[in-house]
């Protein structure tokens, strides 16, 4: 059973009820997938990271995540194009396992409708998922 | 997890909740899939020794003077092969050559053998044993729920267990078994496995399940689960019954067809079409694959040459040992020779695989 204790979540970042976390500063929002999911999918083995400058809207699926039994997804949290991709995860994909803040980010993207932020959830409004799914 | 409260639980199911595993449904058992790390317990069967809670498998006894008869008539393999205190890979097979089940038995005296068979077919191989009896004398027990079976791998699992136990181990050889005791609790062990590495396969009564894990534990092995059995096994190349063979895949199409053994003078189920298969060859066959592109490939990706389809992954995904995406598929003959380049279908996109050498990697 996954401990709900032992995994952290930033209060500073926003948060996708499919487990994505959001950095954002200035018009820039940094995306990856929550302590959370990592736990879930396992052992994270390969990312297949987008293009950069592609576009998209909010709730597309960009990335696919790899882990030796499942693959996840990674849905943008909000509309915009890609600026950057973590290509150090082509070599270090257990990043994703170890640090799923910090060095497993996974894209950087421009966002293009600053009132989609508001519809993101609060760390606290995201616990509450997590809870209601590991029952 | 109400989900799957109806499942069957095997009797270290108590542990594994206590050590954190992640539960999953297999075959109807609520089994660990891992303990922490898939790629951890996989290395440490690699390396040292693990343990696997193998109890969802299916244990009969068959007695009476006729069951060689009758296990040479319903098994692909040659009972003549075998001897008392040895164990045999076999597969039983239906009428057209497809698989009821692939399993072992294990021969304790001319009139007493003991079977393993898959989780996920121990009701269909117990009806289809005693279907085929025909007045033999034949008794069949399903031990499955009054036993429960470990699997102890590793190439320090001698080093391990020798401490443990009232025998010698040096003098099993590979498939062959004894009955003995550690610290004192009556097991069947085999040098048997599934994982391309040394080890053990033990079976004992329920009653001893929790003090034989924890003796096991302190001796040194990591807990293991389906996971990296799994990932040690596609490694290893051995066959998964429901991927590489099944009821619509022959041994002989599935790479095992030295299992398809001539016993002149003896019919068996499947016999004519498995030696006809074994002697002309089939369309289809299992081979290796790696990809050339990155990805991870499973089970049911469609294989195709040039645009045209020709097969699809049997069992696939990234290798802990070798570091890069192994896989099996099925595919028609003309494209089975090493080197031949394919594409694989990842959900809508063509990777380019290459059909490699098997097995991916074995240490036994």
């Amino acid at each position: 059973m996954v401990n709900i204790i032992e995994q952290e979540f930033p209060n500073e970042l926003k948060y996708l009820q499919t487990h994505e976390w959001v950095r954002i500063q200035d018009n820039i929002a940094t995306v990856g997938i929550t302590d959370f999911a990592q736990h879930q999918l396992g052992d994270i083995v390969y990312v297949e990271l987008p293009e950069i400058g592609i576009t998209f809207d909010k709730g597309s699926n960009v990335a696919e995540i790899e882990s030796v039994k499942a693959v996840g997804e990674l849905v943008m949290p909000l509309s915009g194009k890609i600026l950057e991709v973590n290509t150090d995860l082509a070599d270090n994909p257990e990043s994703v396992n170890s640090s799923p803040y910090g060095t497993g980010w996974m894209v950087k993207i421009e966002f293009s409708n600053k009132s989609e932020i508001d519809e993101l959830l609060t760390v606290e409004a995201y616990k509450e998922i997590v809870e209601a799914e590991k029952e | 997890m109400d989900l799957i409260t109806d499942l069957k639980k095997t009797p270290f199911y108590d542990i594994h909740v206590k050590l954190g595993a992640r539960m999953v449904d297999f075959a109807g058992f609520n089994m660990p899939v891992q303990y922490e790390s898939i790629i951890k317990e996989h290395e440490t069967v690699r390396s040292k020794a693990g343990v696997f809670d193998v109890s969802h498998m299916g244990e009969f006894l068959l007695e009476g003077s006729e069951v060689i008869d009758f296990l040479q008539y319903i098994m692909i393999n040659d009972l003549n092969l075998l001897e008392p205190s040895k164990g045999q890979y076999s597969c039983m097979c239906y009428e057209n050559g497809t698989v009821v089940d692939d399993l072992v038995y294990y021969e304790e005296a001319i009139d007493r053998f003991r079977m393993i068979v898959n989780a996920g077919n121990i009701e269909k191989d117990f009806q289809w044993l005693n279907e085929h009896i025909s007045g033999k004398d034949v008794k069949i027990t399903n031990l499955s729920s009054k036993r429960c079976r470990l699997a102890f791998q590793g190439p320090k699992s001698d080093e391990y267990l020798q401490p443990l136990v009232d025998i010698d181990l040096s003098t099993i050889k590979r498939f062959f078994f004894a009955h003995c005791k550690l610290n004192g609790m009556p097991i069947f062990i085999a040098r048997t496995g599934y994982t391309g590495e040394r080890g053990f396969e033990i079976s004992f009564d329920n009653e001893y399940a929790e003090k034989i894990w924890g003796e096991l534990i302190k001796a040194g092995a990591s807990p293991a689960g389906l996971g990296a059995r799994d990932s040690l096994r596609l490694e290893a190349t051995y066959s998964l019954y429901g991927h590489e063979i099944n009821d619509s895949i022959t041994p002989v199409e599935a790479g095992l067809f030295w299992l398809v053994k001539p016993k002149e003078g003896l019919e068996y189920i499947g016999k004519n079409v498995l030696i006809k298969q074994k002697t002309e060859g089939t369309d289809r066959t299992i081979v290796g694959l790696n990809l050339m592109d990155r990805g991870i490939i499973r089970d049911g990706f469609k294989i195709s040459k040039n645009g045209n389809e020709i097969g699809y992954v049997t069992s696939g995904g990234y290798s802990p040992t070798l570091k890069k995406t192994i896989g099996l598929g099925l595919i028609k003959k003309q494209y089975k020779e090493e080197g031949t380049e394919l594409e694989i279908e990842v959900r809508n996109k063509l990777l380019k695989g290459v059909v490699v050498p098997t097995p991916f990697y074995r240490n036994v």
